[in-house]
């Protein structure tokens, strides 16, 4: 089962014949996903690595009946390539683009939820169902399949906890990076939810940062509706206040976004917390 | 964030009302601004980025006699780690009652968010400590098109009536187009003052732009704020498309991926160590930027660095090649420890290599041994 995408799931790149497009959808592809077109404006007729290119989305859903799409576009085009998407009648989308202006993003989110529209990112990693799919720029080779399921605000320090637990024979059923930017699609509570009602996934982690108030009301969600065992890692644990650490989000203001409280507020919870990315196997070995 | 000045300058582009205000370049400029004052009292205001200039003694009422005495006094003053090398005269206002206004792209619900309070001149957090029943919240849609008559309400909440009321509700949809136009996050205007002859003037400005907008807000990004809000190598690093915090540990970091970064500061913490800065050289990083980021750090009085990559749109040969052209180019006279592993993981160690380094493949030995060299330098 696992969330989000399987290997039935169609997939149309908004962004197919740009430099980074072209690179990761080659890596999709290879990993097995099924990319079934592009879109490139004016560029429409052409064929790359196979995948026929349409001009809109429009187009191209109309075409493919493809209801997955995954944006790599410059920040400055994203807004539009995004409500492209959207009004082409898409249920998931998700935006890998780094650096997306935050009131573009929050018109997106609004508009993603006024259409019933699944939004990942953006500024994120995208997804992946191991042996089956993935959508978006993380490493297949890492994964294996299995039982964790991981919900995470970054993008290489959860390559490195999926590695960690690929190594120790901990494989994963889905692995979702919800991005690093403040305002954004998708948080922690959504794919907790998919994740508790998942059958194949017996375990998750969710890897948090400073800043913003998605661990504390994941923590909420835990008390209440989660039963499967929850493990996390909070990034920022030496981070000064007011600065702005890589990510647009990850910034503390005053004592609530400090990775130390949110780590208070996830044990609380009884969610186990790790202190170090490398101890998340074990947490999880110690409750099997 | 901007300085009071360039945001009060946007308040009078975008018809918000404020007092009559000069940046003081010479005492040329005082003389000037009591002509057009038509009055020899002026408040003269020390800017700076953080708050509590007044606490500070950054801002007092002058007589055009002391006016030039008192801000050569401020300027160079340390504030917070930052000289005052600026300074704005402003027309003093005659206060009848402080109000406070907000409004902001609110992360939890992605839409425009107003907080406002007739309890203005304190701290929000102080207002909201003590008389939490006396801030008003309202939420606008992201996709608004603010009018006055949805102000009004507001307005009236906070005891404005006839005149002042259409002021205010006219004030607010200034604001909030003002947000909207100009991709500001935040607009903070603590105290917005009702002078005894019932005017509303905005008397303090706090304006945030979102950095990612600044590609359509030339004039904003262009601003002295935006590049004084970094120290001088966070500027460098900035303009390089790197992201850099400047810490106080030990050991220098150079990383893939803000996460990664963090974790990394993190990690050394907990092995007794402390982090030198954060560094995140981005996605799909080539040796440039590993070569820029190393410079960086060779400005810096540290004992170590800790190279930390799991590459994955960033290729590991190129972080060997770009920390090999820096070893050659920058005096790097403290031990250095690389862990790679990633895209061309391979190649990347084979390259380190051939040039007497070893990479590790893992992060917490690699942490261990930074922390182990920099102690033993002890």
């Amino acid at each position: 089962m696992a969330i989000l995408i399987d290997e039935t799931t169609k997939v149309i790149v908004q962004g197919i014949t740009g430099k980074q497009g072209n690179f990761h959808s080659k890596s999709m592809i290879d990993y097995g996903t099924k990319i079934v077109a592009g879109v490139t404006p004016g560029k429409g007729g052409q064929e790359t690595l196979g995948i026929p290119v349409f001009d809109s989305m429009k187009e191209a859903v109309n075409d493919t009946q493809a209801l997955a799409s995954v944006i790599f576009i410059p920040s400055k085009f994203t807004y539009s390539a995004a409500m492209e998407a959207i009004e082409a009648g898409v249920q998931l989308l998700t935006i890998i683009t780094e650096g997306v202006p935050v009131k573009d993003t929050a018109r997106i989110r609004q508009k993603a939820i006024d259409n019933n529209v699944i939004l990942v990112g953006p500024n994120c990693p995208g997804l992946i169902t191991p042996e089956a799919s993935k959508i978006g720029i993380i490493p297949g080779e890492i994964c294996s399949k299995g039982n964790v399921g991981i919900v995470s605000r970054s993008g290489t320090l959860t390559y490195e906890i999926i590695q960690n637990l690929s190594i120790n024979g901990l494989g994963q059923s889905s692995c979702v990076g919800l991005g690093g930017d403040p305002i954004k699609g998708i948080g922690f509570n959504e794919c907790l939810m998919m994740f508790e009602q998942d059958p194949q996934t017996k375990y998750i982690v969710m890897v948090g940062e400073i800043g913003g108030t998605g661990e504390q009301e994941a923590a909420n969600l835990v008390k209440k509706e989660i039963t499967k065992p929850v493990f996390g890692f909070i990034a920022g644990q030496t981070a000064p206040p007011g600065k702005q650490m890589g990510h647009a989000g990850a910034i503390v203001h005053g004592k609530s976004g400090t990775a130390k409280e949110k780590m208070r507020i996830l044990a609380e919870a009884g969610i186990a917390t790790a202190e170090t990315p490398g101890q998340i196997p074990s947490l999880i070995a110690n409750n099997l | 964030m901007l300085y009071e000045i360039e945001g009060k300058q946007l308040f009078k582009d975008s018809k918000i009302p404020v007092p009559r205000f000069k940046a003081y370049t010479d005492s040329d400029t005082i003389k000037a601004f009591a002509e057009e004052l038509n009055s020899n009292v002026m408040m003269a205001k020390g800017q700076a980025l953080s708050g509590g200039r007044g606490k500070a003694g950054l801002i007092k009422k002058v007589t055009t006699d002391e006016a030039e005495d008192y801000i050569q006094s401020i300027l160079g003053q340390n504030h917070k780690g930052k000289p005052i090398d600026l300074v704005m005269l402003e027309e003093p206002l005659e206060i009848e009652k402080e109000y406070y206004l907000a409004v902001m792209l609110d992360n939890t619900s992605g839409q425009y968010l107003i907080l406002a309070s007739s309890r203005g001149g304190v701290d929000i957090e102080d207002i909201a400590e003590n008389y939490p029943d006396e801030i008003f919240r309202e939420t606008l849609p992201i996709f608004t098109e603010p009018f006055p008559y949805q102000f009004m309400e507001l307005g009236k909440k906070l005891g404005f009536v006839a005149r002042t009321l259409t002021q205010f509700t006219s004030l607010m949809t200034n604001m909030v187009n003002m947000a909207i136009k100009n991709d500001l996050t935040l607009i903070e205007i603590n105290p917005l003052i009702l002078t005894p002859d019932k005017k509303i003037i905005a008397a303090d400005s706090k304006v945030v732009i979102d950095g990612n907008a600044y590609y359509r807000q030339p004039k904003i990004a262009s601003l002295k704020s935006q590049r004084d809000r970094h120290t001088d190598l966070e500027y460098e690093a900035d303009e390089a498309g790197i992201s850099y915090v400047q810490l106080d540990g030990e050991i220098g970091i150079i990383a893939g991926g803000a996460g990664l970064s963090m974790a990394t500061c993190d990690l050394l913490e907990f092995f007794g160590s402390s982090p030198a800065n954060f560094l995140d050289v981005g996605g799909g990083a080539g040796d440039i930027k590993i070569e820029k980021s190393l410079e960086i750090l060779s400005n810096q009085d540290i004992k170590g660095i800790f190279i930390n990559f799991f590459a994955g749109i960033t290729r590991c040969d190129d972080v060997a090649r770009g920390v090999i052209n820096a070893t050659k180019k920058f005096n790097i006279a403290v031990p250095v420890v690389i862990r790679l592993v990633g895209t061309n993981d391979k190649r990347g160690i084979q390259i380190l290599d051939e040039n007497g380094i070893k990479a590790y493949g893992e992060m917490v030995p690699a942490a261990k041994k930074i922390v182990e060299l920099v102690k033993g330098g002890n």
